[in-house]
């Protein structure tokens, strides 16, 4: 369907008169809301697309027209194929607008964050809390992505505890865990409301890392944010600065020669390989199941050496390029990785084996923190955990660019239990390996790709991949001395955060570490 | 010269009881394709934990510093009267059954008290869940008990022991009293001793608390009860009266006996997960029927 259809149907819907819409790169329509109905025009968006919030954030033109930009972010894939930005602004010297977290929960967290950072209030949001900047120890009255904020220059304000959401009655008590945990993990506070064992309640805060990642992007070159990029998230160090290129390739209209898209491809696969199986392994080792744990951990560790003798880095660090992949491939980088993909296959199978061939680890999986199809999409839950619970979506079918000539299924369960979200791993991990043979066979005889520096046009757009556990998307305005002006980002933590707190509801405090590590969910990611 | 010999035996076995667990975890290791730490581990941690300072919540009681005390005197008051490799002396005034299972459970009264004595919220949950178990595996170990005991005509343990063979009842009870075993030594499947998720332990959420002197006591004594339970199984399942042998290699005997069973308790735990928390119950009620089939084969006469 063409996307103007689609928004003839939404015009219906809303009754709101003509819609001024622009179309932006291949698949991005902004559309500016008309006075007074954003709120109807985003829930039109959300019910017709079917799409949760994907993004919604501000931009400060206060320089300019004194507004901020609100944007609203819909992902029509199944629709039409395009990204739709529904966009109106905000005066700077009454910064507040009508909450749609009532309508659509999905963009509850986007509106405290808007809240935080740029002091824009949504009103009627029941949650009038702050989300990263934590209360005790940032005070009151500054806004860090004002363009008006500068580096050091916090103000002195009032400060004060956060209020934890209280469940009371007979019996029902609480355990409050973190933000110092035994492992190595990143902080987060767990607070349980249980009744004996099961959990009736877990509210999880977060943002003990919050580096301001997004305020670090502005006033660069977008070629010095490319290793910015690699450290938003560890361990999705590829599928970030990925989005990262494809937004500056995009505003730029770069094209990136077939060569390099194959090999991004076959690193992002590589990507999604290496944490799946630390993920199956974890999962495993969170039952105390150690054997299986010790065999994946083996298998992720030559899946990091594998990395390190293609590329030079363990971690796919310093691989990507602004317009390809900075260069071609060795002369043995083909017969390396096949040899490699062959190892790792065997491996793969008898770890799969072992795990859904042994009895007290099924007993432990199975059934296990079930999140329900409904809930998740309430919630917005994207990437690898929607998928576990039935809801098909998978930017490498959505939008697939170079995976359309790639032949592979996107995974799918339906239960949303433990044992769903490792399936999903396991389809996805035999899928990687295929694909990262398509790519091969592809790159055979292509030309050298491109590495292209001259980025420096202005304008906006929005870079995308799926990484390993979901969409990672970045937003991107550059200015007209070809400066970042606002990146805004977005990592599948931030969505599916929630969707942990409830999977959790009525499971034992025992089997919580299980769940969590099924999701397994970035602190970084997410504390950007 | 009687006295001597219950002390040093008891000695030897308190200086070794650290060891099996540094070999089970050895064994799992090299299972695992991990190289580990040596088995003489757990004495370096006990000697480290000893030379180092404590901490102690100050909305602590008495209770909290005493327990470590009173669960360590219990343990060793409980092997002091399990004898381990028989001498070719009566010990009849020594050694009682039923006396062990409860100075155990007298010391595990008191590190439950002490979980809950800090007001910490893991401490209340591992109390909370060590007492849940407990209920179930003290009924598992006193029909076990009453099984051997029938079998010998006294509770005495060294009766017990001096039996000329095996009979199908003991080996019955043997098994269930294994059944308790792994749960009382917090072991795979009913509890981890190696997990670092503070939400899913037992045992070691009631000792989150403790550091310095009193964790390396506390820990002590769960090598020392580990060794009561081998110990038991071991003269249970394989009586030495089968073995007319003088009491040096009875001895040698012994240690096979205890190694052995390290090896199948590692092998155990490396080859299954953990249960879920209720999921023990199903676990140490089979460990319960079992323990009655026991005590029935015990009274038709095998």
């Amino acid at each position: 369907m063409d996307y103007k259809e689609i928004l003839k149907n939404i015009e219906g819907i809303c009754g709101a008169g003509s819609l001024k819409a622009v179309a932006n790169g291949a698949d991005e329509v902004y559309v500016e809301a008309p006075a007074g109905s954003f709120n109807k025009l985003c829930h039109a968006f959300h019910k017709t697309l079917n799409s949760p919030v994907m993004m919604f954030f501000a931009v400060d033109n206060t320089a300019g027209n004194a507004s901020y930009r609100l944007y609203c972010v819909f992902s029509g894939a199944q629709a039409c194929g395009k990204w739709f930005f529904v966009y109106f602004d905000v005066p700077e010297n009454k910064p507040e607008f009508n909450s749609i977290a009532k309508e659509i929960f999905s963009a509850s967290l986007f509106e405290r964050e808007m809240k935080e950072m740029f002091g824009i209030i949504p009103l009627g949001n029941p949650d009038t809390r702050r989300l990263h900047l934590h209360p005790e120890v940032w005070p009151k009255g500054n806004y860090p992505l004002r363009k008006s904020f500068k580096a050091g220059s916090l103000k002195a304000g009032e400060k004060k505890e956060y209020v934890f959401g209280k469940i009371e009655g007979d019996g029902i008590f609480e355990v409050p865990v973190g933000p110092v945990h035994a492992g190595i993990i990143g902080p987060g506070h767990f607070r349980f409301s249980a009744a004996g064992e099961p959990i009736i309640n877990l509210e999880i805060r977060l943002g003990f890392t919050h580096r301001g990642v997004e305020k670090l992007f502005e006033g660069k070159k977008p070629e010095e944010c490319l290793a910015l990029s690699e450290c938003a998230s560890g361990d999705s160090v590829f599928a970030h600065s990925l989005a990262f290129c494809g937004a500056v390739e995009k505003i730029n209209s770069i094209d990136v020669p077939p060569g390099a898209q194959y090999q991004r491809c076959i690193f992002l696969e590589l990507e999604r390989m290496y944490n799946h199986v630390a993920d199956m392994g974890g999962i495993a080792i969170d039952v105390g199941f150690s054997f299986p744990s010790a065999y994946a951990s083996t298998m992720k560790e030559s899946l990091l050496c594998l990395n390190e003798k293609l590329t030079g880095s363990r971690y796919l660090k310093g691989i990507n390029a602004i317009g390809g992949t900075g260069k071609s491939p060795d002369k043995n980088f083909l017969a390396d990785l096949s040899a490699g993909l062959d190892d790792i296959t065997q491996d793969f199978n008898s770890l799969k084996e072992m795990l859904l061939s042994n009895v007290s680890f099924m007993d432990r999986a199975d059934n296990t923190g079930i999140l329900r199809k409904k809930t998740a999409e309430d919630l917005g839950v994207i990437g690898m955990p929607a998928r576990a619970s039935g809801i098909p979506n998978d930017l490498r079918k959505d939008f697939p660019g170079v995976y359309a000539k790639m032949n592979f299924k996107a995974a799918k369960q339906n239960k949303g239990d433990v044992l769903a979200r490792l399936n999903v791993r396991f389809q996805e991990f035999e899928e990687s390996i295929s694909i990262i043979r398509q790519a091969m066979n592809l790159l055979h005889g292509d030309g050298v790709p491109g590495n292209n520096t001259g980025a420096g046009k202005p304008g906006f757009a929005l870079g995308y991949c799926e990484g390993w556990r979901g969409p990672v998307l970045y937003w991107l305005k550059i200015n007209e001395k070809g400066f970042i002006d606002r990146c805004k980002i977005v990592d599948p933590s931030f969505h599916n955060w929630q969707g942990l707190s409830y999977a959790v509801l009525g499971e034992i405090i025992p089997d919580f570490p299980l769940c969590n590590k099924s999701f397994d969910l970035s602190y970084s990611g997410n504390d950007l | 010269m009687r006295t001597l010999i219950i002390i040093s035996q008891t000695l030897l076995l308190i200086a070794l009881a650290p060891l099996l667990s540094g070999v089970i975890r050895k064994i799992k290791n090299n299972i695992r394709m991990r190289k580990g730490p040596g088995i003489l581990q757990p004495y370096y941690n006990f000697f480290k934990l000893l030379s180092k300072d404590e901490v102690i919540s100050e909305n602590t009681s008495w209770l909290f510093r005493a327990a470590p005390y009173v669960v360590l005197s219990s343990t060793v008051a409980a092997l002091l009267l399990v004898p381990a490799a028989p001498f070719g002396f009566g010990m009849d005034l020594m050694g009682d059954f039923i006396v062990v299972v409860f100075l155990l459970a007298l010391g595990r009264f008191f590190i439950a008290l002490a979980g809950l004595d800090a007001g910490s919220a893991f401490g209340g949950m591992g109390s909370s869940r060590e007492m849940f178990l407990s209920s179930l595996v003290e009924p598992v170990m006193l029909l076990a008990v009453f099984t051997v005991s029938i079998n010998s005509g006294s509770t005495n343990l060294s009766a017990v022991y001096s039996a000329p063979y095996l009979r199908l009842s003991s080996l019955i009870a043997g098994v269930a009293l294994f059944i308790a075993a792994i749960a009382e030594t917090s072991r795979i499947p009913v509890d981890n001793q190696e997990t670092h998720l503070e939400l899913t332990m037992v045992h070691e959420a009631m000792v989150l608390e403790y550091s310095g002197k009193s964790l390396a006591l506390i820990e002590l004594a769960s090598h020392i009860k580990q060794i009561i339970f081998f110990t038991l199984i071991a003269n249970i399942l394989f009586p030495a009266g089968a073995m007319l042998a003088g009491p040096a290699l009875n001895l040698v005997l012994f240690f096979i006996k205890l190694l052995s069973i390290c090896a199948i308790v590692a092998i155990i735990e490396v080859s299954i997960a953990k249960m879920r928390l209720f999921r023990v119950v199903d676990f140490l009620s089979f460990g319960f029927v079992i323990s009655v089939v026991a005590l029935l084969v015990s009274v038709m006469g095998f």
